[in-house]
């Protein structure tokens, strides 16, 4: 082997920036930049275009022209929106997102927390989900149309065809009002009791998590049984000699996981917008639940900071998708002829 | 030196004489229930092949030539119905039990196939796709396997095989990555390689280059080789015995010398002047076969070929035998074809081949 693994590599250091991966990578950072940019002046725009801000909000229905007029002073409302834009812009650069103008608490402190919260949803839900798919596609696709594979397909199909809001409403009525199993509403911080915390999130979690899994096994199976049928690499490693399972697992599964981080990358953006209804559902903390509340009042810096929040993760989502693309295939990795 | 092999040779499709086959093929049948429809893919093929020699199945497209190579290793899918009967070594290959198959697949059977760039698994390295092929059939260890491959690599005479040891598919031309197919079919040391059309995904000049090699490693490692083509040019300068197949039957069989100088079935008659030639009048029309062959689904009843003869008769309709008609020679015609006036040899292009090799 040591006489064979002389040719492998020659001079990383040289190659590294000429190295397609790199300049992926340095391509899709620089376009992420202009895209945070449009998300955040389009936010700032369609707020402006709201009635109503933040002052009224303040001051209730009952506040005198004057009055408003002076809160408008007291928090800058009374500049033109491209000069307060310009203004959170300079603050956000340098990591300043300005102050809640409702609570005045500084809007970083409070996404801090709630990112965490939301994180973690996402996170349990996306984790189990996926370790979860991965072999029931997997036995679904080693014998298809068998009983297992069309149970798991059955199960899919009406996964997907379920809102999560409605799962979310029959979970709580099955495990937390009929069973209480678990509990319906409620967050116990991590920093309180691990268990505690895992416990109040299971229910969330399976309402994001369940489509989640019934949409990763659906691709993962048709697209592994599409690639035992249909593509000759297979037939070769049939015709080897090697056993059925080798065959799914070395050769199929490996060129369908390129086609489920496709799926997965695109479904993390969109799951973030799940997260804002099950957030409210299930009275959790999160991102969600606070820019639902920012908007009602207004609190535009509030509702800027999650907006462009949502808007780094979906593009960090995508980042990463195409990073694992090029660590894993090798046609992107070294480069087509 | 194949010359006299073709004269004493009593080559007898369906019938064994003298020493056992390597693989005897009878009255095999393939069947697929597609959507309700039946589709014939195979309707009945005989032939016999002897150890360390090449035979070459030539046909169309959706002449059955490929499904009834993949039945030997019991690579078809499930939804086929396979009837008759193929021997290797005298073992029964049809209803084999897939584990037992399985054991010969790659070991007493290997497979190359049409197209280089998809029958290697894009996501995996060249090495480790041979060794893979190498530890299905022996238990040595990782290391030896390593080494093992790249000596076959070496065998297929792939350029600066210990580099090409750890690259990628994509990273190699298609007549190298067809190197590296034949490579992991020869890693089970098997007795016979079966080239489903290996050379036709490639250009003129490395088609040679490979058909020169599996000529080689015939030779060298006493492997029987059965080609699989449309290219009768290539069936004639290579092979000692060519198959002709038409709608899943075998129509002629015949030594490739013999074959040339004496065809007798029109349809393979018809092939042989589809072959382009450099002597024709420039600009001169390509003759073609007029038609479309058969619908496997609906085959005409009797000789399938008839609705493209110009021989064929009323008597056609009625399916003519495959029989040995002359020593060495079989048909299954009606109206078989006469030697052309002036000797043998002048009927088609690259008969004179036949010889060189």
């Amino acid at each position: 082997m040591t006489a064979v693994a002389a040719g492998r590599h020659r001079g990383v250091g040289g190659r590294l920036f000429a190295s397609p991966s790199v300049r992926l990578v340095g391509k899709r950072l620089l376009m992420a930049v202009p895209i945070t940019l449009g998300v955040s002046i389009l936010t700032f725009w369609v707020l402006n275009l709201i009635p109503g801000n933040a002052a009224q909000q303040l001051l209730g229905a009952d506040a005198t022209p004057e009055q408003i007029r002076a809160m408008e002073l007291q928090l800058g409302l009374d500049k033109p929106a491209p000069l307060r834009y310009l203004d959170w812009l300079g603050g956000a650069v340098t990591g300043d997102l300005g102050r809640s103008l409702v609570s005045g608490q500084s809007v970083a402190g409070q996404l801090g927390e709630r990112l965490a919260v939301t994180g973690e949803l996402v996170a349990m839900a996306f984790v189990v989900s996926l370790l979860l798919a991965v072999p029931v596609a997997l036995l679904a696709a080693y014998h298809p149309n068998r009983f297992f594979d069309r149970l798991s397909m059955f199960v899919s199909v009406t996964g997907l065809s379920v809102a999560n809001y409605v799962l979310a409403l029959v979970l709580v009525l099955v495990f937390a009002v009929r069973f209480a199993v678990f509990p319906a509403i409620g967050f116990v911080p991590l920093s309180e009791s691990v268990g505690g915390n895992l416990h109040s999130l299971v229910l969330p979690s399976a309402a994001i998590g369940i489509p989640m899994f019934c949409l990763y096994t659906r691709f993962l199976r048709g697209d592994l049984v599409d690639q035992m049928q249909g593509q000759d690499y297979v037939v070769t490693a049939q015709a080897k000699g090697v056993g059925p399972w080798q065959v799914l697992l070395r050769h199929a599964f490996r060129n369908s996981s390129f086609g489920l981080i496709t799926v997965v990358g695109l479904n993390l953006s969109t799951l973030i917008g799940a997260t804002v209804i099950i957030e409210q559902i299930f009275a959790l903390p999160g991102l969600g639940q606070l820019m639902l509340q920012a908007i009602n009042t207004r609190d535009m810096a509030v509702v800027q900071a999650c907006v462009v929040v949502f808007a780094v993760v979906a593009v960090l989502a995508n980042l990463l998708t195409d990073l694992l693309y090029a660590v894993l295939d090798p046609r992107i990795r070294y480069g087509s002829r | 030196m194949s010359v006299k092999r073709d004269e004493v040779l009593t080559a007898d499709p369906a019938e064994p004489a003298g020493a056992a086959a390597l693989l005897e093929v009878r009255d095999l049948r393939i069947r697929f229930t597609r959507g309700g429809r039946r589709v014939h893919a195979v309707n009945g093929l005989s032939y016999r092949l002897d150890a360390g020699q090449m035979l070459a199945i030539i046909g169309e497209s959706g002449s059955g030539k490929s499904v009834s190579a993949r039945a030997l290793l019991g690579l078809l899918p499930s939804s086929a119905e396979v009837s008759g009967s193929a021997r290797f070594e005298g073992a029964e290959l049809v209803g084999m039990p897939e584990r037992e198959i399985r054991r010969r697949r790659g070991r007493d059977i290997a497979m190359v196939f049409q197209d280089p760039a998809r029958s290697l698994n894009p996501t995996m390295r060249i090495g480790a796709q041979i060794t893979e092929a190498i530890r299905a059939h022996s238990g040595i260890g990782r290391k030896e396997a390593d080494e093992r491959a790249v000596e076959l690599l070496k065998l297929v005479r792939l350029p600066a095989a210990e580099r090409r040891f750890h690259e990628y598919p994509h990273q190699l031309s298609g007549g190298m990555r067809q190197r590296v197919v034949i490579a992991i079919a020869l890693a089970g040391e098997p007795r016979l390689l079966i080239a489903d059309e290996a050379t036709t995904a490639l250009d003129v000049t490395t088609q040679a280059q490979i058909m020169q090699l599996l000529v080689e490693l015939r030779e060298r490692l006493g492997m029987a080789v059965v080609m699989i083509s449309h290219d009768l040019g290539l069936a004639a300068s290579y092979a000692q015995h060519v198959v002709v197949m038409y709608a899943g039957r075998a129509v002629e069989y015949a030594s490739a010398r013999r074959l040339f100088g004496h065809v007798r079935m029109p349809y393979t008659q018809a092939l042989l002047g589809a072959v382009p030639l450099l002597e024709r009048e420039p600009h001169a029309p390509l003759p073609v076969i007029s038609g479309q062959p058969p619908d496997p689904a609906a085959i005409p009843k009797g000789c399938a070929f008839r609705p493209r003869c110009a021989s064929a008769t009323g008597r056609c309709e009625q399916a003519p035998p495959f029989s040995e008609h002359e020593p060495g020679h079989w048909w299954a015609c009606w109206h078989p074809a006469e030697d052309p006036p002036g000797g043998s040899g002048g009927s088609g292009g690259g008969g004179e081949n036949g010889a060189t090799r």
